[in-house]
């Protein structure tokens, strides 16, 4: 008997291991482990062995049978495994044919630019204010003591309407709005569309500016260095540097001309910089105690300082867009360019 | 602007380089836009004697010179103008012409020719009184061998400087000499202005009247006599031509030379035309007429001033004289004026004839009432030292007191607050006493006396600049601090309608659309393109009174021609399937001619040309736009002049009835008139209305713990009865059991005739039980009756 079941076992184990697929296996299992199987049988005839010896038997048979049906689960589970995994190679696809998906499009250029001077000067405490295009002469030139008649209007070509109702030349106009509604301190920048009658490879009669003013106690020509260094690393890199240049805008005083070490060769010199190593990028200055003044701002107290870029210029720089015409035309393969 | 070096050096002594100088001037704020060499081609061309002249062995139209340059040489010339004994500019091997023409040493039909004669225009030289085509002849006193540049006193430096508008006084060669002056810290040389006077006086020959003191506060006048008009001499002329003003006669000369040197403009008449012998400065009458010296005659009205005589405008005033009473040959008696007129008037009548001098350029910058007393002297100086004529004893000035400087006392502290840096006392004084600024500190206070031509210094601002631009801006190139330190803490804030924009620029770019920039300023051939009729709200559009091109004359009142002109020439450039957007604001105007500010009303549009997309992708981009908003909108067929009236659809407010959006197929004769495609498909979305609507708040329903059941039914019913009706009929049929409802097919074939099949599916969901059939039965027949007895329709 004890012989029977080590033979029954070893020729189990012999049939498990030539074994390849499921329906071998469940055949197997129906051999030795059916109701009519060969380990059933055993333990059928256990009636023809002493008394005393059956618990003994008894417990060898069953080790046997709990050794045969955990062999076949295992390898059940193996051939399981194979299968599917047989089922997936045979199922693979070519994953470099096209998406399905609708291809994104692209914020313009000129808007990423006033997106990230937006968000970074929210994040240092400005207010963003818009105001008409259409202004009145007194808010677009003679509040920012720019008188008629005065030749600072010469610096800029101006479409009128009538003769107090213009296209704004700057967005400083909506910086005399801010200062007359708002009471100091205050931090405001003011992005918008600007119009001169200018039109060639530099100028384009319809433009944009992004204009910053900060009115407080105790602001110096320090801090609107500091403020614009961090605006221009954010737009040109950490290593970005600037400096002043001497210039002349009504409404502010001093004023300066602001460069930035030019962001391709990094202040080297190159074609893009003409060599200077610069760029010339805006126009800045203390503003105009008279300015201030005139519309209300006790300059005593108070002084402030005011910054204004054109972003396109900006946008041009940052991704080296040889003409500024390309911005307005809107050929979908310049468009395409900024994916 | 522009200076010579040389003329420059008659003021201050400079011993630095050309180049050193121009970066000083630009980095102290008067841009040196050019540094111009006036002996760029000059060099190796000198003064020659012709010694002999022969005929060339091999050519008949060719001579061969021998010329005297200091050493003798041989040069073949075809020029016909020349004889033996001329001088004349001999160019040699190196030298590099005007004309691009480079010399060297050469045999010219087997003779030696050892340089070339020059004209004028291959010397770039532009006053010369003799035979221009052919070969320049030299005065007879020119040194043999000589650099002609020296000989021609065109060995000069030019400056071309950008001086700005608060500036007036650097509009001159003394301007600019004063601030080289405070740079290189080197005095103002003084200038001994002398002549002799005969002695009868002014008044026997002139009486001067001014109509409007405001307009002209100060009016010299001088007169000379036995005049001799002439050719002034080369160094004078020679100095007008490098700064661009072209020399005339001796008289007219001088009152140009005192222009540029002191920025003083000045006018000579000849006294015989004075009628009257009175000067009368005053408005012109309505319908006086001038002819001025640039041969154009000008009508005049009374807001322009005129200098005139008893009856007739002689000159208007600031900016160009007429030749009724000009300086010319026959002249033997001047009247010389230097005056002062009111900036604002000059430049408004300036504009107005649209004529610009050199006269005007400085008198609308302003040119205030110490400076007419100069000129007059240094004119006179000239006049005197030119032999050009007698001067008459004595001058009218109609303003009794030379201005005064004032003095003003100035905050050191507040100063350097401003500048947020602090400069040594020592170096303050310095610098304000060379600007000629007298000053001196006591304590905080800095006591300026400042001269009469520095109008723009009124303020600590205004000293501050002084400082700082001396000083050097370059001192800020090191200092570093954390930005807006100093300030008061703010909390920044972004603008509605901007970041309303910002989100549904993004929701855009997701469906494929790219965001174009388009001008706001169009033609008005547009509006008939887009079929505007008059009484639509986007006929009137505002026109610009100065336009620089019809194409850009008058403010869009759609976004659609921006977008159209757009797409259009994308499609001709072969650019096709692709999507656009823009943000942008169209222009509305109460009433024309506009007399108060227009409505501008901020929108966003988008376009698409592709294939596949119809109007209903744009409703489906409109739907998930609007739905982030708590406002409650129906749809209506657009009335929208350019859209397909039958596949287009307004979105409208329900509370207000406002149009929030409209969109659908471009309708087909615009999309002629455009040359678009015709699927095009345009839309647009009302900014404002949406930066003010606002967002939806959400209150979070529990989620039942029973399963929903999910039911499909299909129904015909008139074409009549819309989606919207359909799902309102079945929600309202589940009462508290309805979970949610959507179409998902619309079918119509002829058999149904006017009717259409609409396939929907629904679910069920109680928050208490699982559902029976039973319940569910009982739902469906209620959809089924309520349907067939509110919106005739049966199951399918």
């Amino acid at each position: 008997m004890l012989e029977q079941i080590e033979q029954l076992l070893n020729s189990a184990k012999t049939s498990l291991k030539d074994c390849s697929d499921l329906k071998t296996l469940n055949d197997i299992r129906v051999e030795y482990l059916g109701k009519q199987g060969k380990i059933t049988n055993l333990l059928h005839s256990m009636k023809d062995v002493a008394k005393e010896d059956r618990p003994k038997l008894g417990q060898l048979i069953n080790n046997a049978r709990n050794e045969i049906e955990l062999l076949i689960l295992n390898l059940q589970n193996e051939l399981n495994e194979k299968t599917l995994a047989d089922k997936i190679s045979k199922e693979k696809i070519d994953i470099f044919e096209p998406s399905k998906q609708v291809e994104k499009g692209e914020i313009h250029p000129l808007n990423k630019v006033f997106d990230k001077l937006i968000d970074a000067c929210v994040a240092m405490g400005f207010t963003v204010l818009t105001g008409p295009e259409v202004e009145y002469d007194y808010y677009n030139f003679e509040a920012l003591n720019v008188p008629k008649d005065h030749p600072a209007r010469d610096m800029q070509d101006t479409f009128f309407i009538s003769d107090n109702i213009l296209m704004r030349s700057q967005t400083s106009s909506v910086q005399v709005r801010a200062m007359q509604s708002l009471k100091p301190p205050f931090k405001i920048v003011s992005p918008g569309r600007t119009y001169r009658a200018d039109s060639d490879a530099t100028h384009s009669p319809v433009f944009h500016q992004f204009e910053g003013l900060v009115v407080d106690e105790n602001v110096s020509m320090v801090d609107l260095k500091s403020m614009l260094t961090e605006l221009l690393k954010m737009l040109f890199g950490q290593n970005t540097k600037i400096r002043f240049r001497p210039s002349y805008f009504p409404f502010t005083e001093p004023s300066v001309e602001v460069d930035a070490t030019c962001p391709s060769c990094g202040g080297k010199g190159c074609k893009l910089c003409k060599n200077t190593g610069y760029m010339e990028l805006l126009g800045a200055g203390m503003v105009n105690p008279k300015v201030l003044e005139m519309s209300g701002i006790d300059s005593k107290k108070y002084s402030g300082f005011a910054f204004g870029p054109g972003v396109d210029r900006l946008a041009m720089v940052v991704n080296k867009i040889p003409d500024l015409r390309m911005m307005f035309e809107n050929d979908i393969r310049f468009l395409e360019q900024f994916k | 602007m522009k200076v010579t070096l040389k003329w420059l050096k008659d003021f201050v002594d400079i011993d630095i380089s050309a180049e050193e100088l121009a970066d000083k001037l630009t980095n102290s704020g008067n841009e040196v836009e050019e540094i111009i060499y006036q002996d760029k081609y000059l060099k190796n061309v000198v003064v020659g004697k012709i010694l002999e002249i022969e005929k060339h062995p091999n050519a008949d139209k060719l001579v061969v010179c021998q010329v005297d340059i200091g050493r003798p040489i041989q040069i073949v010339t075809a020029a016909k103008n020349i004889k033996v004994g001329d001088k004349v500019p001999v160019s040699l091997a190196g030298a590099n012409l005007a004309n691009g023409i480079h010399i060297e040493n050469s045999k010219l039909r087997g003779v030696d020719s050892m340089g070339m004669f020059c004209s004028i225009e291959e010397l770039g030289v532009t006053d010369y009184d003799g035979d221009a085509n052919g070969i320049m002849i030299l005065d007879d006193d020119a040194q043999i061998g000589q650099d002609i540049a020296k000989a021609l006193m065109m060995d000069d430096i030019i400056f071309d400087i950008n001086v700005t508008a608060n500036r007036p006084d650097c509009m001159s060669v003394l301007g600019i000499a004063r601030e080289i002056s405070a740079l290189t810290n080197k005095p103002i040389k003084e200038q001994n202005y002398s002549y002799e006077t005969s002695s009868d006086n002014v008044a026997d020959y002139i009486d001067v009247e001014i109509m409007d003191k405001k307009l002209c506060p100060r009016y010299i006048a001088c007169a000379i006599k036995d005049i001799k008009i002439e050719k002034s001499p080369r160094w004078l002329r020679s100095r007008l031509v490098s700064v661009g003003i072209k020399p005339i006669n001796n008289i007219v000369d001088i009152t140009n030379y005192v222009l540029v040197e002191y920025g003083q403009p000045m006018h000579a008449f000849d006294h015989k035309y004075l009628e009257g012998k009175k000067i009368i400065v005053r408005p012109a009458k309505s319908g006086e007429k001038i002819t001025a010296l640039n041969h154009n005659t000008y009508e005049l009205d009374g807001s322009m001033l005129c200098v005139c005589d008893e009856v007739k405008p002689v000159v208007i005033a600031g900016i160009i004289g007429g030749t009724n009473s000009c300086v010319e040959d026959t002249t033997t008696t001047a009247i010389l004026e230097s005056a002062a007129f009111e900036r604002a008037s000059v430049r408004r009548t300036s504009r107005k004839i649209g004529v610009r001098t050199d006269s005007t350029a400085r008198f609308e910058k302003g040119v205030d009432t110490s400076w007419q007393s100069l000129g007059m002297k240094r004119a006179l100086n000239l006049v005197y030292s030119l032999n050009a004529g007698t001067i008459v004893s004595g001058k009218i000035d109609t303003l009794q007191k030379e201005p005064q400087p004032r003095q003003i006392d100035f905050s050191l502290n507040n100063i350097f607050k401003l500048l947020g840096i602090k400069i040594e006392q020592e170096k303050v004084l310095k610098i304000l006493n060379n600007l000629s600024i007298t000053s001196k500190i006591d304590g905080d206070t800095l006591s300026c006396i400042i001269p009469p031509y520095r109008q723009d210094i009124e303020r600590e601002a205004d000293i501050a600049e002084e400082l700082i631009r001396i000083y050097g801006y370059d001192v800020y190139d090191s200092i570093a601090s954390k930005p807006l330190s100093g300030t008061s803490v703010t909390i920044g804030k972004y603008d509605d309608v901007l970041q309303t924009a910002r989100k549904i620029k993004y929701q855009l770019c997701s469906y494929g659309y790219y965001e174009s920039v388009n001008f706001s300023i169009c033609s008005i051939k547009d509006r008939e393109k887009l079929l505007i009729d008059e009484n639509d709200y986007m006929f009137n559009m505002i026109k610009i009174a100065n336009p620089i091109s019809e194409d850009i004359g008058y403010l869009r009142t759609s976004m659609a021609n921006s977008m159209f002109n757009t797409v259009s020439k994308n499609l001709a450039k072969k650019n096709s399937e692709f999507r656009l957007f823009e943000v942008g604001r169209i222009y509305i105007p109460n009433a024309l001619p506009l007399t108060e500010l227009p409505q501008e009303i901020n929108m966003i549009s988008f376009c698409s040309v592709c294939k596949n997309d119809d109007f209903y992708s744009l409703k489906g981009i409109i739907e998930n736009v609007l739905r982030d908003y708590d406002f409650n909108y129906k749809l209506d067929y657009s009335r929208k002049c350019f859209l397909h009236s039958g596949m287009s659809a307004n979105v409208i407010d329900n509370d207000t009835n406002a149009v929030v959006a409209s969109f659908g197929l471009v309708h087909p004769r615009v999309v002629k008139n455009f040359e678009l495609i015709q699927n095009t498909l345009y839309g647009e979305i009302n900014l404002d209305f949406l930066a003010k609507a606002s967002l939806k708040k959400h209150s979070i329903k529990a989620l039942s713990k029973y399963p929903p059941v999910n039911r499909d039914l299909a129904i015909v019913c008139d074409e009549e009865v819309s989606v919207e009706q359909i799902l309102d009929c079945v929600k309202k049929s589940c009462g508290k059991l309805y979970y949610t409802a959507k179409v998902f097919d619309i079918y119509r074939n002829k058999d149904l005739g006017n009717k259409k099949s609409v396939a929907f599916s629904f679910k069920l969901q109680s928050m208490d039980k699982t559902l029976t059939d039973d319940e569910i039965n009982q739902v469906v027949n209620k959809i089924l009756k309520d349907l067939e007895y509110k919106l005739k329709a049966v199951l399918r």
